[in-house]
C-alpha cells in the first residue's frame, strides 16, 4: 500500500509521485493486477426516451469468452435497490439494471463480461435490443422559456428602488455544456473477497464517498469494503459522484462470482460521468453615474436529467464578490432526455461568474469607466456581502492591481476597436472570480519507524493537484524531519478518513489534520524523550525540534535523543499518532473566500475570425501556498480549461436524433498546448489566519472562475463586437 | 471490435491479388482503425500494406513521385519537398497531430474517410455510411458540412488538408488495379462529388491500390501558402482551409492556384478565381476581387452561412501571405 514511495531525487521540491507518474510504476484504478479478472462493457440504448422490449443475447452469447451478462432481466440481489422506495431513499441517482424505463440515448441497459475485453468489447456489439420508443426532449434552448424562475436564496433590498438607475445592463448570456475528460476514462474493478467483503479500485475524488455510497446498497459494514484510489489522472468533479457504472462493475463481480473489471469508452464519459449542464441567464444591473453598483437581478436555468435534479446553484456567485444593496436572484431546473449533469471545475460560480463580469464589463464601457477602477470601487473587500461577516482575508484589490501591472494594462486604449496590427486587432480584458474557502473534517495518521522515516497517512485522494507533496512538505515543515525521510500515503479508506477532495476543499482540510498528527508524534516523542532526559517533560509542541536523527528541544538544540536511543530504551517497536482537525467557531465570526483576478490580452482576425490568446494573466489569493509548483500547475491548468470553456468546449446535442453527436476528441475540442500562451500565474501568498492551522485556503476553483469573461472582454475591446454566448469560435467572430 | 485476420503482403501485385470483398488494406491506420471500432467498417481480413509499398520521395527530374506508403511526416520534413514543393509541407503540417503524421500514409491520407460525426454514430441515418438511410447533417449539425458540391444525400466534406496541397498542383495519382495493370489517375478526377451514391468517396477502382503519387514541377514554390481556420490551433479539421500558390513575375501574377478543404466532398479548386488571377498584379484589391469570385455560388445550408464571410477572408488572408514567403 505505500503510494508515494520512490524519492524524486531530480527535483527535490517537485511532486512525490512524479517519478512513479512519468515511469508507469503510479497504479491507476484499471491498472491493478487481480487474478481471475475478467472485463465488462456496457452496452447503451440506442434512443433517447421509452422502454426496452426486448433484450437478445443469443449471438453475444456465442462470442468465445464471454462470461456472463447483466441487464434488468438477469442480475444478482442489490438489496438496497430491492423496492422502488429503497431506490428512491438510496438518491443513488439512475437505478441501472433495475428499471426498463430509458431516459436518455447513451443509458447503459446491459453489460457484457467475458474473459478479454476484446471479446467482451466485440459481444456487446451483438446484442440486440428491441424498444417501445417514446417522445423526448433534449433542446434546452427550445424549451427553457416555458420553465417559471423561483427564488433562489432572499432577495437583499428591494429591486423596484433602482428601477431608475442612470446607468443599465440588461442582457442574456448562454452557455453550451461542457464535459469533464478528464485524461484518464473512469474504471473500477471490483473484487468480492468474501461474501460480505467486497474490494474496489476506482476512479473517484473520494475513496470515502465511494465507501458510503455502496457499502448499504449490499448491506456491507463499511470497514468491509475496501476502496483504493492510489493515482487519478484529473478529475474536475467528474469523481466527485459514484457513478452507474461503479455499481454496475460491483454487480457483473457478483454475477459471474469473478473479478470483474470495467472502463468506460472515451463516448461513454460524455454520458456516463456527468458534465457541466447547458445554461441561460439574465442579468440586469444598474449603477449610478459615479460607477456604484445600485442593484442587480440575476435570473439562471440550467439542464439536468429526468431521472434525477442537479442544480449548478449559478446565483450563488452573485451573492459573493460586490456590493449589492439590491439583489434579486431566481432559478430554475430544465428537465431533459440527457444523462445526469454534475460539478465541473468552478461549478455553478464559473457560469454565473460569466455572466456577471461581462455585464460589468459592458456597464464599464457605457459609463466610460475603466473597468478595472469599477470593479475595484464596488468589491465587497472588508466583509461578506450576504452574511456581513468580515472576511478573515480578501486580497482581491491587491490581486487586481497586481494583474493589470502583469499584463501592461496601461497599454490598453479605452476605446474598444482601436488597436490594430494589420488584419489583426488586438484587445484587453478582465474579469475576477471569488470561491467560498470550504474546510471539512479529515484524519491524518504519522508512523514513526525506528530508523526516523515517517509515513503521513490519509484516505484523502491526489487528483493531481499535489495533495501528496503538499502533505509532506507541512509533515517538514511542522517536525522538522527533512523531505527525504517523509513518504506519503493516500487514496485508500482503510487509512485515516477523509472528505473528498473538491470545492477546493483538499488541501485546506488536510492541512490542518497534517499539523495536527505532526504535533502529536512531536509530543509522543518528547514523552519518550523524557524517560529519558526529564528536561523533555511538559513541552509545547513548538518547543520540540524533530531532525533525521533524533529528538531536541528549542531552548538547546544541540541536545539531541537520537531516534536510536528512544527506540532502545522505551523499547519501541513503531511510533504510530493519529489526529483529525476541522473548521470550528472560527467559521461563526469570520467569512472565508479564495479569490483570483484574471487577465487577457488577445489578437482577433476579422477576416478569419481567429482569437489568439497572447497573454493570460492569473493572479490568485488562496492563502498560504503549500508547494509554489503545484499551486501554479494547478492555476495554468485552470487558465486553460478556461480557454476551452470560452473558446472552444461544446458538448453536441442533436434535438432530432435526441442525444450526443462528435462524442470523442476528435469531436469534441478542448485546448491543445498550440492554443494557450505560458500562462503568467502569481500569488498574494499570504497565509489566511483563521482558516486552518497552515492558512492555506484552496485554490482549484478561482483558477478558472472568471477566465471566461476575461477572454470575451478582451474580444470585446479587440472588436467592439460583444458576444455573450459561450463558446466563442471563429464563426462567431466573422458572423 | 469484429475479430478479423492480418495478412502481410510484400508487393502491390501481391496485396492485389488478394484483395476482395471483405478484405481490406491497412497502411498506417489512422483512420480504419478508428471506423472498425466505431463499427462503421467490419472487414474479416486485413492486407497489411506497409512492406509492399515504397515510403521514398524520388526525384523524377520533371516531377516527384511520392510513395504511396510515405509517412505524412516524412513528407512533411523531406528536403526536396521543403524546398521545391512547400505548399504540400505546409498543408501537411496543418493536419492531424505529429502522433497521428507519424503513422499515417500518404496514399491513406487519401483515402481517409469524412468526419462528419454523423457517419461517425452508427445509431444514426447517414447515407455515405448506409445507403439508403438518409442524411442526418442536411438539416442537423451542419456547421463543418459542404457550402458547394453537395447533394440532400449527403453534405459531407472530404477531411485531408495534404490532398488541397495536391489537388492545387495538379498531382496525379498513380494505381495498380486488380488487374495488375498499372495507371494514373489525375488527381482532381480522384475524389467524386456525392451526388446520389455518396458511398462512393472517389474513383479508385475496386480492389485497386495507390501506389504513389506524382507531382509535377512547378514554378509556386516561392509564393505559397496554406491557410487552415479550425476551432483550435492543432488536431482540429478545418471550417475552411485554403491553399494558395503564385507563379509570379515581379508583381504580375503569370499563373495562380486557388483550392480549399472544408468546403465540398472533394479538395475544391476554384478554377474561376485562378483564371481571374493570370495576368493581374498581386495587390490586396486584386486578392480581395478574387476572393469574391470564390465565393459568389456557394449555397450554405442551416448553419455554415459563416462559411462565406470566413472563405473571402482566409482566401485574401492566404494570398497575402503567398508575398510574404
Amino acid at each position: 500500500m505505500r503510494f508515494f514511495d520512490k524519492q524524486n531525487k531530480v527535483i527535490p521540491e517537485g511532486r512525490v509521485e512524479a517519478v512513479d507518474k512519468v515511469t508507469g510504476g503510479g497504479k491507476y484504478a484499471a491498472e491493478y493486477k487481480v487474478d481471475n479478472l475478467c472485463y465488462g462493457i456496457l452496452v447503451d440504448s440506442t434512443i433517447p426516451s421509452g422502454s426496452i422490449k426486448n433484450i437478445d443475447l443469443t449471438k453475444a452469447q456465442q462470442v468465445k469468452g464471454v462470461v456472463g451478462f447483466v441487464t434488468h432481466l438477469q442480475k444478482p440481489n442489490v438489496p438496497g435497490f430491492a423496492t422502488e422506495d429503497l431506490i428512491k431513499q438510496s438518491r443513488f441517482g439512475l437505478p441501472i439494471f433495475h428499471t426498463d424505463k430509458i431516459y436518455f440515448k447513451g443509458q447503459p441497459i446491459a453489460l457484457v463480461i467475458a474473459e478479454t475485453l476484446e471479446d467482451a468489447t466485440y459481444a456487446a456489439t451483438l446484442i440486440e435490443v428491441e424498444y417501445n420508443t417514446a417522445s423526448f426532449q433534449v433542446d434546452f434552448d427550445a424549451v427553457h422559456h416555458n420553465i417559471p424562475l423561483q427564488e433562489a436564496g432572499r432577495e437583499r433590498g428591494q429591486i423596484d428602488s433602482w428601477r431608475n438607475a442612470p446607468y443599465v445592463i440588461e442582457e442574456e448570456y448562454n452557455i453550451k455544456s461542457e464535459v469533464h475528460n478528464p485524461m484518464e476514462m473512469h474504471a473500477t474493478i471490483a473484487e468480492w473477497t468474501g461474501e460480505r467483503h467486497l474490494k474496489l479500485y476506482d476512479k473517484t475524488q473520494g475513496v470515502n464517498n465511494v465507501q458510503q455510497v455502496i457499502a448499504p446498497l449490499f448491506n456491507l459494514e463499511k470497514e468491509n469494503l475496501e476502496v483504493v484510489s492510489e493515482f487519478v489522472g484529473g478529475g474536475f468533479g467528474s469523481g466527485l459522484r459514484v457513478w452507474p457504472h461503479v455499481l454496475a462493475t460491483v454487480m457483473a463481480a457478483k454475477q459471474v462470482s469473478r473479478p470483474v473489471k470495467l472502463m468506460l469508452t472515451r463516448p461513454q464519459m460524455f454520458t456516463g460521468t456527468g458534465y457541466r449542464p447547458a445554461s441561460w441567464q439574465k442579468i440586469k444591473l444598474g449603477a449610478d453615474a459615479s460607477g456604484k453598483f445600485l442593484g442587480i437581478h440575476h435570473q439562471a436555468k440550467n439542464e439536468t436529467s429526468l431521472y434525477e435534479r442537479f442544480s449548478d446553484q449559478i446565483t450563488r456567485v452573485t451573492r459573493l464578490i460586490y456590493n449589492f444593496d439590491n439583489l434579486k436572484t431566481e432559478d430554475a431546473l430544465v428537465p431533459l432526455n440527457l444523462s445526469a449533469a454534475t460539478w465541473m471545475r468552478g461549478p455553478g460560480d464559473c457560469t454565473g461568474d460569466f455572466a456577471i463580469e461581462c455585464a460589468i464589463d459592458e456597464l464599464s464601457y457605457k459609463l466610460k469607466m475603466d473597468p478595472v477602477d469599477l470593479r475595484s470601487k464596488n468589491i465587497a473587500a472588508t466583509h461578506h456581502p450576504e452574511n456581513k461577516l468580515p472576511w478573515s482575508s480578501n486580497y482581491l484589490l491587491e490581486c487586481i492591481s497586481i494583474g493589470a501591472k502583469h499584463i501592461g494594462w496601461d497599454n490598453r486604449s479605452p476605446m474598444p476597436n482601436s488597436m490594430k496590427d494589420g488584419d489583426w486587432q488586438i484587445g484587453y480584458g478582465m474579469a475576477v472570480g471569488m470561491w467560498n474557502a470550504g474546510r471539512n473534517k479529515t484524519s491524518a495518521a504519522i508512523k514513526m519507524l525506528a530508523d526516523g522515516r515517517i509515513i503521513v497517512q490519509t484516505a484523502m485522494t491526489d487528483i493531481g493537484t499535489g495533495t501528496g507533496t503538499g502533505m509532506k512538505n507541512i509533515a517538514h515543515e511542522t517536525t522538522g524531519i527533512p523531505q527525504d525521510k517523509i513518504t506519503v500515503e493516500l487514496g485508500n479508506s482503510s487509512l485515516p478518513p477523509a472528505p473528498s477532495q473538491g470545492g477546493s476543499t483538499g488541501m485546506s482540510s488536510v492541512s490542518g489534520a497534517i499539523v495536527e498528527a505532526s504535533n502529536a508524534l512531536k509530543l509522543k516523542l518528547a514523552e519518550y524523550a523524557a524517560l529519558i532526559n526529564i528536561d523533555f517533560r511538559n513541552l509545547s509542541p513548538d518547543a520540540i525540534l524533530l531532525s533525521g536523527k533524533g529528538i531536541s528541544r528549542k531552548e538547546n538544540p544541540n541536545e539531541t535523543v537520537t531516534y536510536a536511543d528512544l527506540w532502545e530504551q522505551n523499547k519501541l517497536d513503531n511510533v504510530v499518532v493519529e489526529a483529525t482537525s476541522g473548521p470550528g467557531e472560527e467559521r461563526k465570526k469570520y467569512a472565508f473566500c479564495s479569490s483570483a483576478a484574471h487577465f487577457c490580452q488577445v489578437r482577433v482576425n476579422v477576416k478569419t475570425g481567429k482569437v489568439k490568446i497572447e497573454k493570460l494573466v492569473c493572479i490568485a489569493d488562496g492563502g498560504k501556498i503549500v508547494n509554489e509548483k503545484a499551486a501554479a500547475n494547478q492555476m495554468s491548468g485552470a487558465a486553460v480549461g478556461g480557454i476551452g470553456m470560452a473558446l472552444m468546449e461544446e458538448k453536441l446535442i442533436d434535438a432530432k436524433i435526441g442525444g450526443l453527436i462528435g462524442d470523442d476528441l476528435a469531436g469534441y475540442h478542448f485546448p491543445v498546448n498550440a492554443d494557450a500562451p505560458m500562462i503568467d500565474v502569481h500569488f498574494i501568498g499570504k497565509p489566511d489566519p483563521y482558516i486552518n492551522p497552515t492558512g492555506a485556503k484552496g485554490l482549484g476553483e478561482v483558477g478558472i472562475i472568471g477566465t471566461a469573461a476575461a477572454i470575451a472582454n478582451a474580444i470585446y475591446h479587440a472588436t467592439g463586437k460583444r458576444l455573450r454566448n459561450l463558446p466563442i469560435t471563429p464563426d462567431t467572430i466573422v458572423g | 471490435m469484429k475479430p478479423f485476420n492480418l495478412i502481410k503482403t510484400k508487393d502491390p501485385k501481391d496485396a492485389v491479388s488478394q484483395k476482395k470483398e471483405q478484405v481490406q488494406y491497412i497502411a498506417g491506420g489512422t483512420n480504419l482503425v478508428d471506423l472498425m471500432k466505431k463499427n462503421i467498417q467490419l472487414p474479416d481480413t486485413l492486407l497489411d500494406i506497409t512492406d509492399a509499398l515504397s515510403r521514398q520521395v524520388d526525384n523524377q527530374g520533371r516531377a516527384i513521385q511520392i510513395g504511396a506508403m510515405t509517412r505524412n511526416a516524412t513528407v512533411a520534413t523531406n528536403v526536396m519537398i521543403l524546398r521545391d514543393f512547400p505548399l504540400i509541407a505546409k498543408a501537411v503540417l496543418a493536419g492531424a497531430s505529429p502522433q497521428i503524421r507519424n503513422m499515417a500514409s500518404t496514399a491513406g491520407n487519401l483515402l481517409q474517410r469524412t468526419r462528419c460525426p454523423y457517419f461517425y454514430d452508427v445509431t444514426t441515418a447517414c447515407n455515405k455510411r448506409k445507403p439508403g438511410s438518409g442524411c442526418s447533417a442536411y438539416d442537423g449539425h451542419n456547421r463543418m458540412s459542404a457550402v458547394v458540391g453537395y447533394s440532400a444525400d449527403c453534405v459531407a466534406v472530404h477531411p485531408s488538408d495534404l490532398c488541397v496541397g495536391l489537388v492545387a498542383l495538379n498531382a496525379k495519382v498513380h494505381i495498380t488495379g486488380k488487374d495488375q495493370k498499372e495507371s494514373v489517375i489525375p488527381f482532381q478526377e480522384f475524389h467524386r462529388l456525392p451526388g446520389n451514391t455518396p458511398h462512393l468517396d472517389n474513383n479508385l477502382p475496386e480492389h485497386a491500390l495507390i501506389t504513389s503519387i506524382e507531382v509535377p514541377e512547378n514554378l509556386f514554390g516561392k509564393n505559397c501558402a496554406y491557410l487552415k481556420i479550425r476551432d483550435r490551433d492543432s488536431y482540429a479539421f478545418a471550417l475552411v482551409s485554403v491553399a494558395a500558390a503564385l507563379h509570379l513575375d515581379g508583381d504580375r501574377i503569370i499563373e495562380a492556384r486557388l483550392a480549399s478543404g472544408g468546403v465540398a466532398h472533394k479538395p475544391w479548386r476554384w478554377l474561376q478565381a485562378e483564371q481571374f488571377l493570370k495576368g493581374k498584379r498581386a495587390t490586396a484589391s486584386t486578392f480581395g476581387e478574387a476572393a469574391k469570385l470564390v465565393v459568389k455560388d456557394l449555397k450554405p445550408l442551416t448553419h455554415n452561412g459563416f462559411k462565406i464571410d470566413m472563405l473571402r477572408g482566409a482566401v485574401e488572408t492566404a494570398l497575402g501571405q503567398c508575398l510574404l514567403d
